[in-house]
Protein backbone atom coordinates (compact mmCIF):
# COMPACT_ATOMS: atom_id res chain seq x y z
CA UNK A 1 0.00 0.00 0.00
CA UNK A 2 1.54 3.65 -0.94
CA UNK A 3 2.77 5.00 2.20
CA UNK A 4 2.08 8.48 1.15
CA UNK A 5 -1.96 7.60 2.30
CA UNK A 6 -0.81 5.04 5.45
CA UNK A 7 2.07 7.22 7.28
CA UNK A 8 -0.10 9.98 7.43
CA UNK A 9 -3.43 7.52 8.32
CA UNK A 10 -1.92 5.16 10.88
CA UNK A 11 0.55 7.98 12.53
CA UNK A 12 -1.94 10.84 12.47
CA UNK A 13 -5.23 10.49 12.17
CA UNK A 14 -5.93 6.95 13.88
CA UNK A 15 -4.00 8.56 17.08
CA UNK A 16 -5.88 11.82 16.91
CA UNK A 17 -9.03 10.05 16.78
CA UNK A 18 -8.25 7.86 19.86
CA UNK A 19 -6.80 10.99 21.79
CA UNK A 20 -10.38 12.65 21.18
CA UNK A 21 -12.43 9.91 21.75
CA UNK A 22 -10.24 9.02 25.23
CA UNK A 23 -10.90 13.01 26.30
CA UNK A 24 -14.62 12.80 25.36
CA UNK A 25 -14.67 11.33 28.59
CA UNK A 26 -14.07 14.57 30.54
CA UNK A 27 -17.57 15.98 29.30
CA UNK A 28 -19.45 12.86 30.15
CA UNK A 29 -18.86 9.08 29.08
CA UNK A 30 -19.95 7.90 25.36
CA UNK A 31 -19.71 5.31 23.14
CA UNK A 32 -16.18 6.69 21.44
CA UNK A 33 -14.70 6.66 25.10
CA UNK A 34 -15.73 2.84 25.43
CA UNK A 35 -14.92 2.14 22.36
CA UNK A 36 -11.36 3.61 22.62
CA UNK A 37 -11.16 1.71 25.77
CA UNK A 38 -12.11 -1.93 24.29
CA UNK A 39 -9.79 -1.51 21.32
CA UNK A 40 -7.15 -0.57 23.99
CA UNK A 41 -7.43 -3.43 25.73
CA UNK A 42 -7.90 -5.96 22.83
CA UNK A 43 -4.52 -4.36 21.45
CA UNK A 44 -2.53 -4.34 24.23
CA UNK A 45 -3.03 -8.58 24.94
CA UNK A 46 -2.85 -9.01 21.47
CA UNK A 47 0.60 -6.90 21.31
CA UNK A 48 1.57 -9.33 24.24
CA UNK A 49 1.01 -12.32 23.02
CA UNK A 50 3.18 -11.61 19.46
CA UNK A 51 5.91 -9.85 20.78
CA UNK A 52 6.59 -12.89 24.21
CA UNK A 53 5.72 -15.55 21.57
CA UNK A 54 8.74 -13.86 19.15
CA UNK A 55 11.00 -12.47 21.96
CA UNK A 56 11.05 -15.18 24.24
CA UNK A 57 9.67 -18.49 22.80
CA UNK A 58 10.92 -18.48 18.97
CA UNK A 59 13.99 -16.53 19.67
CA UNK A 60 15.12 -17.86 23.38
CA UNK A 61 14.15 -21.89 22.59
CA UNK A 62 12.88 -22.80 19.37
CA UNK A 63 15.48 -20.97 17.26
CA UNK A 64 18.56 -22.19 19.90
CA UNK A 65 16.85 -25.47 19.84
CA UNK A 66 16.68 -26.37 16.04
CA UNK A 67 19.97 -24.08 14.91
CA UNK A 68 22.76 -25.23 17.66
CA UNK A 69 20.90 -28.42 19.17
CA UNK A 70 20.86 -26.92 22.44
CA UNK A 71 18.57 -29.48 23.98
CA UNK A 72 18.90 -27.79 27.64
CA UNK A 73 16.40 -24.85 26.45
CA UNK A 74 13.63 -27.72 26.77
CA UNK A 75 14.30 -27.59 30.56
CA UNK A 76 13.18 -23.86 30.79
CA UNK A 77 10.38 -24.89 28.17
CA UNK A 78 9.15 -28.17 30.19
CA UNK A 79 9.21 -25.92 33.34
CA UNK A 80 6.81 -22.69 31.80
CA UNK A 81 4.34 -25.80 30.34
CA UNK A 82 4.36 -27.20 33.98
CA UNK A 83 2.64 -23.73 35.00
CA UNK A 84 -0.36 -24.60 33.03
CA UNK A 85 -1.05 -27.93 34.82
CA UNK A 86 -3.08 -25.83 37.31
CA UNK A 87 -5.93 -25.79 35.01
CA UNK A 88 -5.91 -29.87 35.78
CA UNK A 89 -7.13 -30.25 39.18
CA UNK A 90 -5.25 -34.06 39.40
CA UNK A 91 -1.93 -32.73 38.65
CA UNK A 92 -1.99 -29.13 39.43
CA UNK A 93 0.75 -29.55 42.36
CA UNK A 94 3.15 -30.01 39.26
CA UNK A 95 2.70 -25.95 39.11
CA UNK A 96 4.45 -26.04 42.57
CA UNK A 97 8.35 -26.96 41.20
CA UNK A 98 8.64 -23.74 38.16
CA UNK A 99 7.16 -21.88 41.28
CA UNK A 100 9.84 -22.50 43.68
CA UNK A 101 12.03 -22.03 40.88
CA UNK A 102 10.72 -18.60 40.06
CA UNK A 103 10.20 -17.77 43.91
CA UNK A 104 13.50 -18.77 45.04
CA UNK A 105 15.20 -16.94 42.26
CA UNK A 106 13.56 -13.73 42.80
CA UNK A 107 13.99 -13.49 46.28
CA UNK A 108 17.79 -14.32 45.65
CA UNK A 109 17.99 -11.12 43.14
CA UNK A 110 15.98 -8.87 45.35
CA UNK A 111 17.96 -9.08 48.47
CA UNK A 112 21.23 -8.80 46.79
CA UNK A 113 19.45 -5.67 44.84
CA UNK A 114 18.02 -4.25 48.15
CA UNK A 115 20.70 -5.02 50.55
CA UNK A 116 23.61 -4.67 48.51
CA UNK A 117 22.23 -1.71 45.98
CA UNK A 118 19.98 0.13 47.97
CA UNK A 119 20.23 0.10 51.49
CA UNK A 120 23.68 0.26 51.90
CA UNK A 121 24.64 2.64 49.82
CA UNK A 122 21.95 4.72 50.79
CA UNK A 123 22.83 4.66 54.87
CA UNK A 124 26.11 5.07 53.25
CA UNK A 125 25.57 8.28 52.20
CA UNK A 126 23.36 9.80 55.23
CA UNK A 127 26.84 9.51 57.33
CA UNK A 128 27.70 13.03 56.47
CA UNK A 129 30.04 15.54 57.89
CA UNK A 130 27.37 17.89 59.56
CA UNK A 131 29.63 21.17 58.01
CA UNK A 132 26.96 22.63 56.16
CA UNK A 133 23.34 23.36 56.19
CA UNK A 134 22.13 20.83 53.42
CA UNK A 135 24.00 17.74 55.62
CA UNK A 136 22.43 18.51 58.69
CA UNK A 137 18.88 18.71 56.81
CA UNK A 138 19.63 15.42 55.70
CA UNK A 139 20.65 13.86 58.87
CA UNK A 140 18.18 15.66 61.16
CA UNK A 141 15.01 13.96 58.10
CA UNK A 142 16.40 10.82 58.20
CA UNK A 143 16.95 10.58 61.93
CA UNK A 144 13.47 11.81 62.77
CA UNK A 145 11.63 10.43 60.30
CA UNK A 146 13.26 7.46 61.39
CA UNK A 147 11.96 7.63 65.19
CA UNK A 148 8.45 8.78 63.54
CA UNK A 149 8.21 4.84 62.52
CA UNK A 150 9.47 3.51 65.88
CA UNK A 151 6.46 2.25 67.55
CA UNK A 152 7.73 0.46 70.23
CA UNK A 153 6.60 3.22 72.93
CA UNK A 154 4.23 6.08 72.67
CA UNK A 155 5.38 9.08 71.12
CA UNK A 156 5.05 11.25 74.44
CA UNK A 157 7.57 13.75 75.69
CA UNK A 158 11.03 14.30 73.79
CA UNK A 159 10.03 11.32 71.59
CA UNK A 160 6.45 13.06 70.77
CA UNK A 161 8.67 15.98 70.15
CA UNK A 162 11.35 13.99 67.67
CA UNK A 163 8.34 11.93 65.70
CA UNK A 164 6.76 15.40 65.40
CA UNK A 165 9.83 16.88 63.79
CA UNK A 166 9.33 13.46 61.27
CA UNK A 167 5.98 14.28 61.00
CA UNK A 168 6.87 17.57 59.33
CA UNK A 169 9.89 16.00 57.17
CA UNK A 170 7.29 13.56 55.76
CA UNK A 171 4.87 16.40 54.71
CA UNK A 172 7.42 18.15 52.89
CA UNK A 173 8.07 15.19 50.75
CA UNK A 174 4.74 14.28 50.39
CA UNK A 175 4.40 17.75 48.77
CA UNK A 176 7.31 17.72 46.89
CA UNK A 177 5.93 14.46 45.02
CA UNK A 178 2.47 16.01 44.98
CA UNK A 179 4.45 18.85 42.97
CA UNK A 180 6.28 16.49 41.08
CA UNK A 181 3.34 14.02 40.34
CA UNK A 182 1.06 17.29 39.26
CA UNK A 183 3.85 18.38 36.86
CA UNK A 184 4.00 14.83 35.21
CA UNK A 185 -0.12 14.40 34.29
CA UNK A 186 0.36 18.42 32.72
CA UNK A 187 3.02 17.22 31.09
CA UNK A 188 0.93 14.41 29.47
CA UNK A 189 -1.83 16.49 28.52
CA UNK A 190 0.66 19.01 26.99
CA UNK A 191 2.48 15.80 24.32
CA UNK A 192 -1.22 15.43 23.52
CA UNK A 193 -1.58 18.74 22.72
CA UNK A 194 1.12 18.87 20.69
CA UNK A 195 0.98 16.09 18.99
CA UNK A 196 -3.07 17.15 18.01
CA UNK A 197 -2.06 21.20 17.16
CA UNK A 198 1.87 20.34 15.67
CA UNK A 199 2.14 17.33 14.35
CA UNK A 200 -1.09 16.60 13.74
CA UNK A 201 -2.96 20.15 12.23
CA UNK A 202 0.14 21.93 11.64
CA UNK A 203 -1.79 24.73 13.45
CA UNK A 204 1.13 25.47 15.62
CA UNK A 205 4.72 25.13 15.98
CA UNK B 1 -31.00 28.45 56.04
CA UNK B 2 -29.31 27.24 52.96
CA UNK B 3 -30.57 23.76 51.54
CA UNK B 4 -28.63 21.59 49.77
CA UNK B 5 -29.77 21.91 45.69
CA UNK B 6 -30.10 25.59 46.41
CA UNK B 7 -27.69 28.60 43.73
CA UNK B 8 -25.08 30.00 45.15
CA UNK B 9 -25.31 33.66 46.00
CA UNK B 10 -21.90 34.88 47.43
CA UNK B 11 -18.68 34.53 45.54
CA UNK B 12 -17.18 32.40 48.47
CA UNK B 13 -20.36 30.02 47.55
CA UNK B 14 -19.61 30.15 43.35
CA UNK B 15 -16.11 29.74 43.51
CA UNK B 16 -16.57 26.56 45.65
CA UNK B 17 -19.38 24.87 43.27
CA UNK B 18 -17.76 25.87 40.24
CA UNK B 19 -18.35 23.08 37.30
CA UNK B 20 -15.54 21.26 37.26
CA UNK B 21 -15.95 21.55 32.99
CA UNK B 22 -15.16 24.97 33.49
CA UNK B 23 -11.74 23.83 34.41
CA UNK B 24 -11.26 21.72 32.26
CA UNK B 25 -11.87 24.22 30.12
CA UNK B 26 -9.26 26.50 31.33
CA UNK B 27 -6.58 24.21 31.31
CA UNK B 28 -7.40 23.47 27.88
CA UNK B 29 -6.86 27.41 27.08
CA UNK B 30 -3.44 27.76 29.27
CA UNK B 31 -1.89 24.54 27.02
CA UNK B 32 -2.55 25.49 23.71
CA UNK B 33 -2.40 29.92 24.16
CA UNK B 34 1.78 29.27 24.69
CA UNK B 35 2.08 26.74 21.58
CA UNK B 36 0.30 29.12 19.55
CA UNK B 37 2.15 32.37 21.05
CA UNK B 38 5.44 30.65 22.36
CA UNK B 39 6.13 32.78 25.97
CA UNK B 40 10.22 31.87 25.81
CA UNK B 41 10.36 31.70 29.33
CA UNK B 42 13.82 31.15 30.96
CA UNK B 43 14.33 27.48 32.09
CA UNK B 44 17.16 27.92 34.54
CA UNK B 45 20.09 24.37 34.69
CA UNK B 46 19.51 22.44 38.05
CA UNK B 47 22.67 20.32 38.86
CA UNK B 48 21.55 16.97 38.71
CA UNK B 49 21.22 17.88 34.92
CA UNK B 50 24.16 19.57 34.63
CA UNK B 51 26.04 16.96 36.23
CA UNK B 52 24.72 13.92 33.99
CA UNK B 53 25.28 16.40 30.72
CA UNK B 54 28.50 16.85 31.56
CA UNK B 55 29.22 12.89 32.37
CA UNK B 56 27.58 11.97 28.82
CA UNK B 57 30.15 15.19 27.07
CA UNK B 58 33.56 13.93 28.97
CA UNK B 59 33.11 10.20 26.92
CA UNK B 60 35.69 9.63 25.06
CA UNK B 61 34.51 9.85 21.32
CA UNK B 62 32.99 6.60 20.02
CA UNK B 63 32.57 5.00 23.13
CA UNK B 64 29.58 2.58 23.67
CA UNK B 65 26.58 3.20 25.44
CA UNK B 66 23.90 1.74 26.32
CA UNK B 67 20.53 3.16 26.16
CA UNK B 68 17.20 1.36 27.84
CA UNK B 69 13.96 2.66 26.77
CA UNK B 70 12.50 1.36 30.02
CA UNK B 71 9.46 3.50 29.36
CA UNK B 72 5.31 2.84 28.03
CA UNK B 73 3.73 4.77 25.47
CA UNK B 74 1.91 6.28 27.95
CA UNK B 75 4.58 8.29 29.71
CA UNK B 76 6.37 9.21 25.81
CA UNK B 77 5.12 13.12 26.01
CA UNK B 78 8.19 13.14 28.96
CA UNK B 79 10.24 10.41 28.09
CA UNK B 80 10.77 10.10 24.51
CA UNK B 81 11.94 14.03 24.56
CA UNK B 82 14.95 12.58 26.56
CA UNK B 83 15.35 9.68 24.73
CA UNK B 84 15.58 11.93 21.38
CA UNK B 85 18.31 14.60 23.25
CA UNK B 86 20.02 11.72 24.54
CA UNK B 87 20.40 9.85 21.36
CA UNK B 88 21.37 13.12 19.82
CA UNK B 89 23.96 14.36 22.57
CA UNK B 90 25.47 10.53 22.20
CA UNK B 91 25.42 10.14 17.70
CA UNK B 92 27.40 13.74 17.71
CA UNK B 93 29.89 12.19 19.92
CA UNK B 94 30.38 9.55 17.43
CA UNK B 95 29.13 7.13 19.96
CA UNK B 96 27.90 3.82 19.35
CA UNK B 97 24.36 2.71 21.06
CA UNK B 98 23.25 -0.29 22.17
CA UNK B 99 19.43 0.03 22.49
CA UNK B 100 16.49 -2.32 24.42
CA UNK B 101 13.85 -1.90 26.65
CA UNK B 102 12.73 -3.68 29.58
CA UNK B 103 9.15 -3.15 28.91
CA UNK B 104 7.45 -4.91 26.76
CA UNK B 105 3.97 -3.00 25.83
CA UNK B 106 5.66 -0.94 22.78
CA UNK B 107 9.10 -0.37 24.58
CA UNK B 108 10.93 -2.17 21.89
CA UNK B 109 8.70 -0.63 18.96
CA UNK B 110 9.48 2.74 20.17
CA UNK B 111 13.07 2.34 20.31
CA UNK B 112 13.48 0.59 16.81
CA UNK B 113 11.88 4.32 15.75
CA UNK B 114 13.44 6.36 17.74
CA UNK B 115 17.15 4.63 16.76
CA UNK B 116 16.53 5.21 13.11
CA UNK B 117 15.12 8.04 12.94
CA UNK B 118 17.88 9.85 15.41
CA UNK B 119 20.49 8.06 13.30
CA UNK B 120 19.45 8.69 10.22
CA UNK B 121 20.00 12.38 11.04
CA UNK B 122 23.14 11.94 11.78
CA UNK B 123 23.94 9.35 8.92
CA UNK B 124 24.62 6.26 10.96
CA UNK B 125 24.36 2.94 10.06
CA UNK B 126 22.09 -0.18 11.86
CA UNK B 127 23.99 -2.99 13.14
CA UNK B 128 27.37 -0.96 12.79
CA UNK B 129 26.66 2.57 14.80
CA UNK B 130 24.17 1.20 16.70
CA UNK B 131 21.78 -1.47 17.45
CA UNK B 132 18.22 -2.00 19.28
CA UNK B 133 18.07 -5.33 20.83
CA UNK B 134 14.62 -5.56 21.51
CA UNK B 135 12.75 -7.04 24.70
CA UNK B 136 13.10 -9.77 27.11
CA UNK B 137 10.98 -10.26 30.29
CA UNK B 138 11.79 -10.22 33.58
CA UNK B 139 14.48 -7.13 33.94
CA UNK B 140 15.83 -8.25 36.42
CA UNK B 141 17.32 -11.57 34.93
CA UNK B 142 17.85 -9.81 31.83
CA UNK B 143 20.17 -6.88 33.77
CA UNK B 144 22.43 -9.54 35.71
CA UNK B 145 22.47 -11.95 32.71
CA UNK B 146 24.34 -9.23 30.37
CA UNK B 147 26.73 -8.65 32.81
CA UNK B 148 27.87 -12.13 31.72
CA UNK B 149 27.10 -12.42 28.45
CA UNK B 150 24.70 -10.26 26.49
CA UNK B 151 24.29 -13.18 23.49
CA UNK B 152 23.19 -15.53 25.96
CA UNK B 153 19.76 -12.86 26.94
CA UNK B 154 19.56 -11.48 23.74
CA UNK B 155 20.75 -14.46 21.15
CA UNK B 156 18.74 -11.98 18.06
CA UNK B 157 17.87 -8.81 17.98
CA UNK B 158 15.10 -7.38 17.60
CA UNK B 159 14.99 -7.35 14.04
CA UNK B 160 15.60 -11.28 14.33
CA UNK B 161 19.07 -11.50 13.48
CA UNK B 162 21.35 -13.32 15.05
CA UNK B 163 23.85 -11.56 17.06
CA UNK B 164 26.84 -12.62 16.38
CA UNK B 165 26.09 -11.46 12.62
CA UNK B 166 25.86 -7.96 13.95
CA UNK B 167 29.45 -6.43 14.15
CA UNK B 168 28.67 -3.74 16.59
CA UNK B 169 27.46 -6.65 19.06
CA UNK B 170 30.95 -8.38 18.55
CA UNK B 171 32.45 -5.72 20.20
CA UNK B 172 30.37 -5.60 22.73
CA UNK B 173 30.19 -9.22 24.58
CA UNK B 174 29.05 -7.55 28.03
CA UNK B 175 29.26 -4.51 30.01
CA UNK B 176 33.22 -4.35 30.33
CA UNK B 177 32.76 -2.50 26.89
CA UNK B 178 30.13 -0.43 27.62
CA UNK B 179 31.55 3.23 29.02
CA UNK B 180 27.95 4.74 30.37
CA UNK B 181 24.36 3.81 30.54
CA UNK B 182 21.97 6.58 29.60
CA UNK B 183 18.77 5.14 31.32
CA UNK B 184 15.25 6.92 30.46
CA UNK B 185 12.67 5.49 32.45
CA UNK B 186 9.22 5.74 33.56
CA UNK B 187 9.50 2.82 36.15
CA UNK B 188 11.09 0.71 39.35
CA UNK B 189 13.44 -0.25 36.53
CA UNK B 190 15.44 2.32 37.45
CA UNK B 191 15.90 0.89 40.89
CA UNK B 192 17.03 -2.57 39.38
CA UNK B 193 19.73 -0.50 37.26
CA UNK B 194 20.92 1.13 40.19
CA UNK B 195 21.01 -1.66 42.45
CA UNK B 196 22.46 -4.67 40.22
CA UNK B 197 23.96 -3.32 37.55
CA UNK B 198 25.43 0.04 39.24
CA UNK B 199 26.27 -2.09 42.71
CA UNK B 200 27.38 -5.02 41.43
CA UNK B 201 29.49 -4.11 37.80
CA UNK B 202 30.23 -0.63 38.84
CA UNK B 203 28.69 0.80 35.75
CA UNK B 204 28.13 4.58 35.48
CA UNK B 205 24.91 5.85 34.41
CA UNK B 206 22.37 8.63 34.56
CA UNK B 207 18.84 8.82 34.25
CA UNK B 208 16.10 10.28 32.40
CA UNK B 209 12.43 9.98 34.53
CA UNK B 210 9.30 10.95 34.21
CA UNK B 211 8.43 13.91 36.94
CA UNK B 212 6.67 11.25 39.39
CA UNK B 213 9.83 9.73 39.95
CA UNK B 214 11.82 12.02 40.18
CA UNK B 215 12.05 12.80 43.36
CA UNK B 216 12.57 9.40 44.52
CA UNK B 217 15.51 9.29 42.39
CA UNK B 218 17.19 12.17 43.70
CA UNK B 219 18.24 9.97 46.79
CA UNK B 220 20.47 7.85 43.77
CA UNK B 221 21.90 10.73 42.68
CA UNK B 222 22.57 12.02 46.58
CA UNK B 223 24.00 9.06 47.17
CA UNK B 224 26.49 9.19 44.21
CA UNK B 225 24.27 5.95 42.31
CA UNK B 226 23.69 7.81 39.91
CA UNK B 227 26.01 10.63 37.66
CA UNK B 228 23.15 12.83 37.19
CA UNK B 229 19.06 13.13 37.10
CA UNK B 230 16.84 14.50 34.22
CA UNK B 231 13.51 14.92 36.18
CA UNK B 232 10.13 15.15 33.96
CA UNK B 233 10.12 17.78 30.91
CA UNK B 234 11.46 20.43 33.21
CA UNK B 235 15.08 18.21 33.52
CA UNK B 236 14.66 17.71 29.48
CA UNK B 237 13.86 21.07 28.84
CA UNK B 238 16.86 21.93 30.53
CA UNK B 239 18.92 19.11 28.71
CA UNK B 240 18.30 20.37 25.10
CA UNK B 241 19.26 24.05 26.48
CA UNK B 242 22.63 22.55 27.36
CA UNK B 243 23.03 20.53 24.24
CA UNK B 244 21.76 24.23 22.46
CA UNK B 245 19.19 22.16 20.43
CA UNK B 246 15.74 23.60 21.70
CA UNK B 247 12.83 20.86 21.00
CA UNK B 248 10.14 19.18 22.22
CA UNK B 249 10.80 19.60 26.09
CA UNK B 250 11.52 23.52 25.74
CA UNK B 251 8.15 24.24 23.57
CA UNK B 252 6.17 22.35 26.19
CA UNK B 253 8.09 24.37 29.15
CA UNK B 254 5.80 27.64 28.55
CA UNK B 255 2.44 25.84 28.66
CA UNK B 256 3.83 23.73 32.19
CA UNK B 257 4.18 27.37 33.60
CA UNK B 258 1.06 28.94 33.06
CA UNK B 259 -0.62 25.90 34.11
CA UNK B 260 1.41 25.69 37.16
CA UNK B 261 0.32 29.38 37.44
CA UNK B 262 -3.06 28.89 36.96
CA UNK B 263 -3.30 25.78 39.36
CA UNK B 264 -1.31 27.95 42.14
CA UNK B 265 -4.32 30.43 41.91
CA UNK B 266 -7.16 27.72 41.92
CA UNK B 267 -5.61 26.55 45.32
CA UNK B 268 -5.42 29.61 46.89
CA UNK B 269 -9.02 30.83 45.46
CA UNK B 270 -10.14 27.07 47.14
CA UNK B 271 -8.72 27.56 50.37
CA UNK B 272 -9.84 30.83 50.65
CA UNK B 273 -13.05 29.80 49.42
CA UNK B 274 -13.04 27.34 52.29
CA UNK B 275 -11.93 29.64 55.35
CA UNK B 276 -14.14 31.98 54.31
CA UNK B 277 -17.18 29.61 54.04
CA UNK B 278 -15.66 27.61 57.65
CA UNK B 279 -15.40 31.17 59.28
CA UNK B 280 -19.14 32.28 57.80
CA UNK B 281 -20.87 28.94 59.17
CA UNK B 282 -19.17 29.14 62.93
CA UNK B 283 -20.51 33.15 62.87
CA UNK B 284 -23.95 32.24 62.17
Amino acid sequence: MDSVWTQPFFYFFLPAFFTLAVYSFLFKDNPWFKFAEHVFAGLSAGYYAGLIFTSVIKQQMIVPLVSSGRWDMLIPGVLGCLLFMRFFPKVHWLTRIPLAFVIGTTAGIMFLQQLHGLILPQMKSTLLRLGDFSNIVIVVGVLTTLIYFYFSKPHTGALGGVAKVGIWFIMVAFGAHFGYTVMARVSLLIGRMQFLFVDWLHWAQ
Amino acid sequence: MKMPGDKPTSFVERIQTIDRRILYALIFISVIVPLFLPLKLPVPVTPETRDFFNAVEALPDSSIVMLPFDFWPSTMAETEPMAVVGLRHLFGKHCYVVGLSNVGMGGPTIADRLLDSIGGEFGRIYGIDYVNLGYKPDYRAVMLGMGTRISDIFPTDYRDTPIEDIPLMRRVPNYDSVAFIFIVADNVAVDYWVGLVNARFGKPMGAGVTAVMAPKNLSFVQAGQLIGLMGGMKGCAEYENLLERPARATRGMDSQSMIHLFIVVFIIMGNVGYYAGKRRAARS
